[in-house]
C-alpha cells in the first residue's frame, strides 16, 4: 500500500508542480487562475459535448501511448509515434476513397492496412537498432518527417482535396456512410475496439511470457542475455507493437472524428502520447489514466476561448512542463538527496538514457 | 540559378549556426532535443526585443539570454535532477512552442504573427548584377558564420576544453580520472549550444523576414541536430551538411517556381532526414565492427 502511494506520489508531485508553475504563470501575466480552473474542467468534463471530446482525444492517446509504454518497457526511445499514426491514417483514407465496397468490408481493410503500415514504419527503426545498433531516437525523428512529406505530397498530388488551396493541404473526405462517429459524438464501436486493446495490451505485459520478456530486456539486459532471451526479437517485436497501435490509432481518426488527413493536423500528438506513456509509469493502468487525463486538456483547447480569455498556447505550456518534470526525481532533490534511488524507483521511471545513464555512482 | 544559392545561402545559415551549435552538446553526450525550442524561443525574444526598444543589438542580447537559460534549465534537470535527456529535451521544445505563442498573445496582444520594424544589417544591399546578387540578402550573422565556424573547430579540436568535451562524452571514466569536472563541462557544453541556436533563431527572425510567426523554426532545430549527426560531428562537416540541406530545400523551392517537376518536391524535402539515417546506421556498424574486432585482439586504430 505505502509502495503504490509513493509510486503515485512519483508521478503525481510533478504533474502538480507543472500545473503550480504555469498557473503562477498565468496569475503573473494577469489571468484570473479560479476561471482559469473552471474553464478547465468545464471544458473536459461538466459542459455540453465536453466529456464527449475528451473521450475523442483520450482515444489516440491512450492507443499511442500503450505502445510507446511498451517499447519503453524494453528499453526503446520509439518517439516515432507521430509519423507511424499519420501514415497510417494515409493508408486508410486512400484505401476508403479508392475502393468501392461495402462499409464494413472497407472499414476493416483500411484499418488492417493502416496497423501494418504503422508496424512497418516502426519496425525500420527497430530493425536499423536491434541489428545494426543505429540510435533509435534519431531515426525514428527522422522517419518522423519523411513521413510528414509524404503526407505532404499525397495531399497536395495524388490524394488532393480540390477544395483546399495554398500550403495546407488535405485529402477530401471519407464517404460520410464509413464514418462510425459524427462530430461531438461518441463512437461506441470505437470505444469497444479501444477497451478490447487496453485488455489485450494488459494480459501482454502482465500476464504472458512475452510481457514478462519484455520487462526483462528493459530492466535487466545482462540477466535476459544470460538467461538466453532472444533479445534481438523482443525488442523488434515492441517496436510491432508500438507501431501498429499507433496504425490503429490513426485508423480510428479516418473514420471517427477526423475523416480525413489534413498536413500539419494534430501536430503534437506523438509528443502527448510520449507524455501520457510516461506519466503512466509505463504501466496499462496508468497510462490508460494519464491518457485520459490528458485527453481532457487537450479537449480543452477547443473550448477554453469560450470561457476564458486564456490563449490556448497556455494548455500547451502545462504539456510541455509536464515533460520537463516529470522524469525528474523531485521527491529524490526535496530529501536532500540522503540516498540514491533506490533500483526499484529508477526501473519505475523509464529507463534513463543519454549522458546522465553512463555516470558512475557519485562519489 | 542565382535564385538557387541565393536561397541555398538563406536556409543554409541558420542552420549553420544551430548544428554547429548542437554539437557542444553531442559531444558532450546529450542529444539536444531541445534545441529546437531554443531557436523558436531566441526568434521570439529577438522581434520581441526589437518590437519594443528598435535596438538590433539589444534583440539580439536578449535571444542569446533566453537561449541560455532554456539551456541552463535542461542542464539542470538533467544534471540536478536526474530528469531523462529525451523527454525533458522534448519538454523543453513543447514548452518553448506553446510559450511564445502565449507570450505574443498576452504581451504583444497579437495573434500567429508579429512584425518587427528593424532586421539584421546587410553590409551589401541589393539589388546587384553577378556575385554580388547572390549575397545582398545575407545579414551581418550569415557574413560571421564562416568565423564561427571557424572558432568553433578551434574550440572543439584545438583546445582543453575541446578535448574534455569529447572525454566527457565519449569516456566518462577518463574524464573523471583526469580530474574533469563532469557536471560543469556539459553546463558549459550546453551554453555554448544555446549560443549557436540561438544565433540560428535571430538569423531565422531578424536575418530574413524581420518578424515572428507562430512555430517558425518548423522543424530546423531538429534538421540542425539531423546536419551535426551527417556532418560526423565535425565542425566543418556539419556546415557542409547544412549547406547541403540547405541546397536540397533550395531544390525545392526553384523547382516549384519554375514548374519544373521531374521529382514531386516533398520527396526532395525528405533527402537530408534519409541521408541522416544512413549516416547514423552506416556510424553504428562501423563502430561496433571495430568494437568485434579489437575484442579479437586485432588493431583497428585509436578507439
Amino acid at each position: 500500500m505505502k509502495q503504490s502511494l509513493r509510486r503515485l506520489a512519483v508521478r503525481a508531485i510533478p504533474v502538480a508542480a507543472a500545473f503550480g508553475l504555469a498557473f503562477a504563470l498565468f496569475a503573473g501575466a494577469g489571468f484570473d487562475v479560479g476561471d482559469v480552473a473552471g474553464g478547465i474542467v468545464e471544458g473536459s468534463v461538466t459542459g455540453p459535448g465536453a466529456f464527449a471530446n475528451t473521450v475523442r482525444w483520450s482515444i489516440p492517446l491512450v492507443l499511442i501511448g500503450l505502445g510507446i509504454a511498451v517499447s519503453l518497457r524494453a528499453g526503446e526511445f520509439n518517439i516515432g509515434a507521430q509519423g507511424q499514426m499519420l501514415l497510417a491514417s494515409l493508408a486508410s483514407v486512400w484505401v476508403a476513397l479508392k475502393w468501392e465496397a461495402p462499409a464494413y468490408a472497407v472499414i476493416l481493410v483500411a484499418t488492417a492496412l493502416a496497423i501494418a503500415v504503422g508496424a512497418c514504419w516502426s519496425a525500420i527503426a527497430g530493425v536499423l537498432k536491434v541489428r545494426l545498433g543505429a540510435d533509435e531516437v534519431i531515426t525514428t525523428l527522422m522517419l518522423n518527417f519523411v513521413a510528414l512529406q509524404i503526407i505532404h505530397w499525397a495531399a497536395t498530388g495524388p490524394l488532393r482535396d480540390p477544395g483546399t488551396s495554398g500550403d495546407s493541404a488535405s485529402t477530401p473526405r471519407i464517404d460520410p456512410g464509413l464514418r462510425l462517429q459524427e462530430s461531438g459524438r461518441m463512437s461506441l464501436e470505437i470505444i469497444g475496439v479501444t477497451c478490447a486493446v487496453i485488455a489485450v495490451v494488459w494480459v501482454l505485459l502482465e500476464r504472458s511470457r512475452l510481457g514478462l520478456h519484455i520487462r526483462y530486456t528493459g530492466t535487466s539486459p545482462e540477466a535476459a542475455r544470460w538467461q538466453g532471451l532472444p533479445m534481438g526479437r523482443i525488442r523488434i517485436a515492441t517496436y510491432i507493437i508500438a507501431g501498429a497501435l499507433a496504425g490503429l490509432a490513426g485508423a480510428a481518426e479516418t473514420f471517427g472524428p477526423a475523416g480525413r488527413v489534413v498536413t500539419g493536423s494534430t501536430p503534437t500528438l506523438g509528443f502527448s502520447a510520449l507524455v501520457v506513456a510516461v506519466v503512466g509509469a509505463l504501466g496499462v493502468s496508468g497510462t490508460v489514466a494519464a491518457g485520459v487525463f490528458f485527453g481532457g486538456l487537450q479537449a480543452v483547447i477547443l473550448y477554453l476561448p469560450i470561457v476564458s480569455d486564456l490563449p490556448t498556447s497556455g494548455l500547451r505550456i502545462v504539456e510541455g512542463l509536464v515533460a520537463m518534470l516529470i522524469t525528474a526525481q523531485l521527491a529524490v532533490v526535496i530529501r536532500r538527496r540522503k540516498r540514491s534511488p533506490s533500483p526499484d524507483e529508477v526501473s519505475q521511471i523509464a529507463p534513463v538514457g543519454g549522458a546522465v545513464e553512463s555516470d558512475l555512482p557519485e562519489g | 540559378m542565382e535564385e538557387f544559392v541565393a536561397s541555398t545561402i538563406r536556409v543554409s545559415v541558420p542552420l549553420t549556426l544551430a548544428g554547429v551549435g548542437s554539437l557542444f552538446a553531442v559531444r558532450a553526450g546529450i542529444f539536444h532535443l531541445g534545441i529546437e525550442g531554443l531557436m523558436l524561443a531566441a526568434a521570439f525574444a529577438a522581434v520581441g526585443i526589437a518590437y519594443r526598444t528598435e535596438s538590433v543589438i539589444l534583440a539580439l542580447l536578449g535571444a542569446l539570454v533566453v537561449s541560455a537559460i532554456l539551456s541552463w534549465v535542461y542542464w539542470w534537470l538533467m544534471e540536478r535532477m536526474r530528469a531523462d535527456a529525451v523527454i525533458a529535451g522534448l519538454g523543453i521544445t513543447g514548452f518553448t512552442v506553446g510559450g511564445t505563442a502565449f507570450f505574443l498573445n498576452v504581451v504583444f496582444d497579437k495573434r500567429g504573427r508579429l512584425d518587427s520594424a528593424v532586421g539584421l544589417p546587410r553590409p551589401i544591399r541589393g539589388p546587384h548584377e553577378g556575385i554580388a546578387a547572390y549575397v545582398s540578402e545575407l545579414s551581418i550573422l550569415g557574413w560571421l558564420t564562416p568565423a564561427l565556424v571557424l572558432g568553433a573547430w578551434f574550440l572543439m579540436r584545438r583546445s582543453q576544453f575541446g578535448l574534455r568535451l569529447t572525454a566527457v562524452g565519449t569516456y566518462s571514466y577518463g574524464a573523471r580520472a583526469a580530474g574533469v569536472d563532469e557536471g560543469r563541462t556539459r553546463l558549459w557544453a550546453m551554453l555554448l549550444t544555446s549560443v549557436g541556436a540561438g544565433l540560428g533563431g535571430v538569423e531565422l527572425s531578424l536575418g530574413g523576414l524581420s518578424g515572428f510567426s507562430e512555430g517558425m523554426t518548423n522543424g530546423r532545430g531538429f534538421i540542425a541536430l539531423a546536419a551535426a549527426l551527417f556532418g560526423l560531428l565535425h565542425p566543418i562537416g556539419t556546415a557542409a551538411a547544412a549547406v547541403f540541406f540547405g541546397a536540397a530545400e533550395a531544390v525545392g523551392v526553384v523547382t516549384q517556381v519554375k514548374g519544373f517537376d521531374l521529382v514531386p518536391r516533398p520527396f526532395i524535402l525528405t533527402i537530408p532526414f534519409l541521408l541522416t539515417i544512413l549516416a547514423v546506421t552506416a556510424g553504428a556498424v562501423v563502430r561496433t565492427r571495430s568494437k568485434d574486432l579489437r575484442a579479437k585482439g586485432i588493431d583497428v586504430g585509436k578507439p
